[in-house]
């Protein structure tokens, strides 16, 4: 089901230090938003997708798929962000009318909706550099070194260790139910799914206490504790990140003072 | 054809394709402008750190109440995950916003719900890293708020609690994308009308995809609800530690 973890185990850059991808992830992300640039976030997408594809040995199908789940979202946001309505008409480029309420597009309407679209893929393929190379524990660590609160932590790595137990579960019931035709009309969809929903709430508060249980036998005392991996220290690392985004500024200036920020 | 009648056939299959997107009310990655993504994210600070501040006194006091928040916290994202049959007869997922809210209280939801849509930004691509605090403020704060307030003032106006469970959770929905229209209104704001004419616009749109969606999920807690009663009377007994009273 969760198949992005899957592969963030299997990356090549699995043994890279995950601050230093953090920080290339943030960095990136946040000149991709500031530069607001059609072509910078195509050169942030090709950059990020290089590094996932050719780097880390995530197959190109992989990533172009991923890059495919957030188009609902994204084709409803940027219609709803070019369409305007309006009662004078000579605004618009084209438009229809339904009434007397004009719906159309308007020429900055258009660029609006094109930068935001391609805004958002540089930014998503950053995103997805980070959760395709950095399994889900090393960003945790990453965190604890950052120092977030230790609690916190411990909440999300718990989580995340139940989130795989529970869905598990979840699989095992919907086949149950499904073979027995648990989902064959609305009403025992409902019902089927409430049930399913209510035993994994028990099931999950059950699974929640033993594990207690079995902690605190072992001698727990409110602190789970694991071996991390070492990685290189030192500021030499983060020289290739600031670089890349120091280009990626200038030349978004370049741009922006050429084409006066329509491309 | 003419020029109208193909507009109209494109407006057609646009709303017609509408219902089917699923995770609609997560804002993606990268679609804020830098300066909405802090705002929020500022503005959710105090919620998080007052629900952190609680879940850590709770967690001194009965030690084994860690395990039962993470718990809680799998439980919200697993239930995110699930299908429900909607009325309009496609498939959207649930939220398990009213229902935490109402099994764990608005405080403990804001911390997990940062954490859960955190996984489901890295897991599953849904919602972003720089979105999280406005996604946080909409469904871990406002969304809970909303369910619970509901839920306590029908239970003390005394009505019966299939309805107070029913309006937490379709209310928590609606209200929760109300709030996202809300952000991505104030982030693109209209250019003729302005703010409340780009809210008209996000509202539409929502509303025509997630009424529906609001119906079906507050029937669906009910159920879930009713058979968590049932038959773990004793499990609900324990949650009063987060929420005081259910």
């Amino acid at each position: 089901m969760i198949y992005i973890d899957k592969y963030a185990y299997i990356s090549k850059l699995k043994h890279q230090d995950p601050i230093y991808k953090l920080v290339f992830c943030m960095m990136t992300l946040g000149v991709c938003l500031w530069a607001n640039s059609i072509i910078i976030s195509i050169i942030a997408l090709l950059i990020m997708g290089w590094h996932t594809v050719c780097k880390g040995g995530i197959p190109c199908a992989i990533f172009m798929k991923l890059m495919i789940i957030p188009m609902s979202f994204l084709a409803i946001g940027v219609l709803t962000v070019g369409i305007n309505v309006s009662d004078k008409k000579d605004i618009f480029l084209f438009y229809i009318s339904v009434f007397d309420i004009n719906a159309g597009v308007t020429q900055s309407g258009i660029q609006n909706a094109a930068h935001l679209f391609f805004k958002a893929l540089g930014a998503v393929s950053c995103l997805y550099y980070l959760s395709l190379n950095t399994p889900m524990v090393d960003i945790l660590q990453a965190l604890g070194r950052l120092r977030v609160p230790k609690l916190f932590i411990e909440l999300m790595s718990l989580i995340y260790r139940f989130i795989f137990v529970l869905l598990e579960t979840v699989e095992m019931m919907l086949t149950a139910q499904k073979s027995r035709m648990g989902y064959s009309g609305i009403s025992s969809g409902y019902r089927s799914l409430a049930a399913l929903a209510s035993t994994l709430f028990i099931r999950a508060y059950k699974r929640s206490d033993e594990l207690y249980t079995s902690l605190e036998a072992r001698g727990y005392d409110g602190e789970l504790n694991a071996l991390h991996e070492s990685y290189k220290k030192g500021w030499i690392q983060y020289t290739s990140p600031i670089t890349v985004n120091l280009i990626l500024i200038a030349m978004t200036l370049i741009i922006r003072h050429f084409t006066g920020g329509l491309m | 054809m003419s020029k109208k009648k193909i507009w109209m056939l494109g407006l057609f299959f646009m709303f017609a394709l509408l219902p089917q997107t699923t995770f609609a009310m997560h804002i993606m990655e990268g679609f804020l402008p830098a300066k909405w993504c802090i705002a929020w994210g500022v503005f959710t600070i105090p919620f998080v750190l007052v629900g952190f501040l609680s879940i850590q006194k709770t967690v001194k006091e009965h030690p084994k109440t860690k395990m039962l928040l993470a718990m809680a916290g799998a439980f919200a994202f697993v239930l995110s995950a699930l299908k429900i049959p909607s009325v309009t007869g496609s498939c959207s997922h649930p939220t398990g916003v009213g229902l935490g809210a109402i099994l764990f209280g608005p405080t403990a939801m804001s911390v997990l719900g940062l954490i859960v849509l955190l996984f489901q930004a890295i897991l599953l691509a849904h919602g972003g890293l720089t979105t999280l605090g406005a996604n946080t403020f909409s469904m871990a704060v406002v969304g809970p708020l909303v369910s619970f307030v509901t839920y306590k003032i029908v239970k003390r106006a005394n009505g019966p609690q299939w309805l107070a469970v029913f309006l937490a959770a379709a209310l928590g929905d609606i209200l929760t994308y109300t709030a996202t229209s809300i952000q991505l209104a104030l982030a693109f704001p209209a250019e003729t009308g302005g703010f409340m004419a780009s809210m008209v616009k996000f509202m539409s749109i929502f509303a025509i995809t997630q009424i529906p969606l609001a119906v079906s999920e507050g029937i669906l807690t009910v159920l879930i609800f009713n058979a968590i009663k049932a038959y773990g009377k004793d499990e609900l007994k324990d949650l009063k530690m987060f929420s005081k009273e259910v």
